[in-house]
């Protein structure tokens, strides 16, 4: 099954990173300024820390499985029939948040770009291009990410450039009034959207890369650099915005954005900002897409994917619609429900295989390792 | 199959944002938007641009703005029926100014701003004045020579009269939002008048004399408690105000010279830092104001010749900025009792545990507070000329 597709450490870093940026970008300095206040960007850096931890956990597992994908670890693991269980629920929770991308894109555009436009349009034109490019593979996808890295990056410099003037350093003072607790316990959800969540990268690495070894730091390198991506916009919202105003605004980054005044004459160009938001987003949708699909298939034993995509493509776009009746609903959903999902898939699942794995090397070793099941 | 996307691909670029394609000739750009309160509703009246009149050709004379008014329940509700006589949608992208009644400001403004911050369309980059006196209809209902819009005159006027003269201040939404949202800062805004015949006012007519009959006007500023407007200041407190919270860009203050007459010092840069303390479990303020000025004028016999002239004249604009400022502190301490210079913040940035404290009746502690204020001048340039020329005219 496919196996001859390899990308490098290099474009794998840079995936890495868009995945971690992704929604973390819209939304995280949001979450962390209605926890934390003032003291939101501290939080970044902390769970940053805490999220490289995690990503390094990933790591561990897949040293051992140098050339299975997670489905195939899973059921390698656990063994054939519980292994396919666990496999569906990783599944499940890839293409659930793929879906749930997809609505993030459609109600960000649909609130700050083109309010009559009908989601189901904005989404189905979303949901072409990741089918496109699952089925193109994952070569193509990581070609094009190592284009759309510089465009996102020369915005990124541009937005950070011409927000500094408007930073106003009393916006973050008091320094640390949220105290130990509260950082602690705000990071929870910016580790799950940055770290915990890349477990579906699990479905890439190792399996997919030419190198292990350097892989493994671009790993760890690209969740730092976007770590780093998301506390700089934190840090720029709470400081031109206020604590306050970061706290009430869905997408933060955006008014940032529209805040943008360079002597009158460098200003409205939040439409242009928007290109930062959707090349993450589209990343981060189409890597959960892929893990989805290729996840089906690897559980089916089916040869290839592809003739897999276009159908879910369609469920994604419908689930898409219907997956949360109003944003309201879908904040709350994601403080609640989706933070333990994710812990639940990301974090223990993990965890449970180390155990497993300790338990039952002996056992395992004996069984010759083939690269497919 | 390749060939086929491939044309799809091109006709969907044709297709890009069908739904929310609006055309210029479909848009009422609205430049200014006033909001009164008639009779337990909203009067919201929008200055609209009239597009043909403000082209350089086709111009008919007529006046290069419209004006629409309509009430409702609701901010939203109001700007929504105001279809029902404006023949396009209004667009508020490239709002410049909202004018607020006096009589709504003293209600409180809160709700009505809530729309403004809510809406997609709108940039919370304009600025928010209060009318004075008079509904803010009257004030959007005036034309105004050099700017033949009106919206632009009140923007640029406030804007350049900050930047010169410092007793104004440009408050946007989202500066004015942030300061009604503040435990420890009262908002403030300028305030804006109608001078003359409003009956004249309205029309072109106005604009066709060199002294127009009606003219609109920045005044004092307006001091809120919470969103509703308690009192105006008067100039020199407006100055102090500006003076204390770092808002002074360039501005010109006469001064009394050492023995009679009076000199005028043009200030080129002005740099004040607030610093809260908690001093023996009390609140306290330090003010400091570092100037930087020319001699811009000289009333009376003074050697300028003299290095200690200038000296004297330095003490002296401390010692009387000093008491603009001690009098405008006065004035809201002991009389109106509300926190307009953010002292409330300094304290909870030094020190956030006694803040919390404080916080909840600190309109009493602000009363109370301890204010220290230093004044630092110093005076570079004394213009072209050295002494005065009244050296040489005879009494």
């Amino acid at each position: 099954m496919m196996q001859n597709v390899k990308i490098n450490s290099y474009q794998f870093l840079i995936l890495v990173t868009l995945f971690s940026i992704g929604t973390s970008i819209l939304i995280v300095p949001s979450v962390l300024a209605t926890a934390a206040k003032q003291d939101a960007w501290i939080v970044a850096i902390f769970g940053t820390g805490i999220g490289l931890l995690v990503i390094w956990l990933f790591c561990t597992l897949a040293q051992w499985f140098p050339h299975l994908t997670f489905i195939q670890v899973t059921e390698k693991i656990l063994g054939k029939w519980v292994g396919k269980a666990v496999s569906l629920l990783f599944v499940f929770m890839s293409f659930i948040y793929a879906s749930s991308l997809l609505f993030y894109s459609g109600t960000f555009l649909n609130t700050h770009l083109m309010p009559n436009t009908p989601m189901v349009a904005l989404n189905i034109l979303m949901a072409i291009i990741i089918v496109m490019g699952v089925r193109l593979g994952l070569e193509t996808i990581a070609r094009s990410a190592e284009i759309l890295i510089l465009f996102f990056f020369v915005l990124f410099l541009f937005l950070v450039l011409f927000i500094s003037p408007e930073v106003k350093f009393e916006n973050v003072q008091p320094v640390y009034e949220a105290g130990t607790r509260t950082i602690v316990q705000s990071s929870l959800s910016f580790i799950e959207v940055t770290s915990v969540n890349a477990i579906v990268l699990l479905m890439i690495f190792p399996a997919f890369i030419n190198k292990f070894k350097q892989a493994k730091k671009s790993f760890l390198i690209g969740n730092l650099i976007g770590g780093i991506v998301i506390i700089i916009l934190t840090f720029l919202s709470v400081s031109v915005l206020g604590a306050d105003n970061t706290a009430a605004e869905f997408y933060p980054s955006y008014e940032l954005a529209k805040r943008i005044n360079l002597g009158d004459f460098i200003q409205r160009i939040e439409a242009l900002m928007a290109a930062l938001w959707i090349i993450a987003l589209y990343f981060k949708t189409t890597l959960y897409f892929y893990a989805s699909v290729l996840g089906i298939a690897q559980i089916l034993n089916l040869k290839d994917y592809r003739p897999l995509t276009i159908p879910l493509g369609m469920i994604v776009v419908v689930l898409s619609l219907v997956i949360y009746p109003n944003v309201v609903y879908q904040q709350n959903w994601n403080a609640t429900t989706g933070i333990f999902f994710s812990y639940s898939i990301g974090l223990f699942l993990p965890l449970l295989l180390v155990v497993v794995y300790a338990i039952r090397k002996k056992q395992l070793k004996k069984s010759p390792e083939s690269s497919s099941v | 199959m390749k060939q086929c996307m491939f044309g799809l691909l091109i006709l969907s670029l044709f297709l890009t944002g069908c739904w929310d394609r609006r055309e210029l000739n479909e848009l009422a750009i609205t430049l200014a938007i006033g909001i009164d309160k008639v009779e337990d509703e909203y009067q919201v009246t929008t200055q609209v641009v009239v597009p043909s009149e403000v082209s350089m050709k086709g111009s008919t004379g007529s006046t290069t703005v419209a004006l629409f008014t309509a009430s409702g329940e609701t901010v939203y509700e109001a700007i929504r029926r105001m279809t029902k006589d404006s023949p396009r949608k209004i667009y508020p992208g490239h709002l410049r100014m909202l004018v607020i009644g006096e009589e709504l400001a003293q209600e409180g403004i809160g709700k009505s701003l809530e729309l403004l911050s809510r809406d997609w369309e709108l940039r919370p980059d304009f600025y928010v004045v209060v009318a004075k006196d008079i509904p803010a209809k009257e004030i959007l209902n005036v034309t105004t020579a050099i700017e033949s819009i009106p919206a632009n005159k009140m923007f640029n006027s406030l804007k350049m009269s900050e930047k010169a003269w410092a007793g104004t201040h440009s408050i946007t939404l989202h500066e004015l939002i942030a300061d009604l949202t503040s435990d420890g800062k009262e908002a403030v805004l300028t305030g804006i008048q109608l001078i003359g015949n409003k009956e004249i006012g309205s029309s072109k007519q106005n604009v066709e004399t060199i002294s127009p009959a009606a003219r609109i006007k920045y005044d004092n500023l307006a001091v809120f408690k919470e969103d509703k407007l308690v009192s105006w200041l008067t100039e020199k407190e407006s100055r102090g105000y500006s003076d204390i919270t770092n808002s002074v860009k360039t501005t010109v203050t006469p001064i009394s010279c050492p023995k009679e007459g009076k000199a005028t010092i043009e200030v080129i840069q002005s740099n004040s830092d607030v610093k809260g303390n908690i001093n023996n479990g009390k609140p306290e303020v330090d003010i400091n104001i570092k100037v930087e000025g020319n001699v811009g004028e000289v009333e009376c016999k003074i050697n300028l010749t003299k290095l200690g002239t200038i000296d004297e004249l330095e003490k002296i604009y401390e010692k009387e900025v000093i008491e603009i400022i001690n009098e405008t502190l006065d004035t809201l301490q002991k009389q109106y009792k509300t926190d307009i210079f953010g002292f409330g913040e300094a304290i909870h940035r030094s020190n956030p545990k006694e803040w919390n404290k404080m916080k909840e009746n600190w309109d009493e502690e602000f009363s109370n507070l301890t204010v220290n204020v230093k004044v630092d001048m110093k005076l570079h340039r004394t213009g072209t000329i050295n002494n005065s020329l009244l050296e040489k005219i005879k009494d």
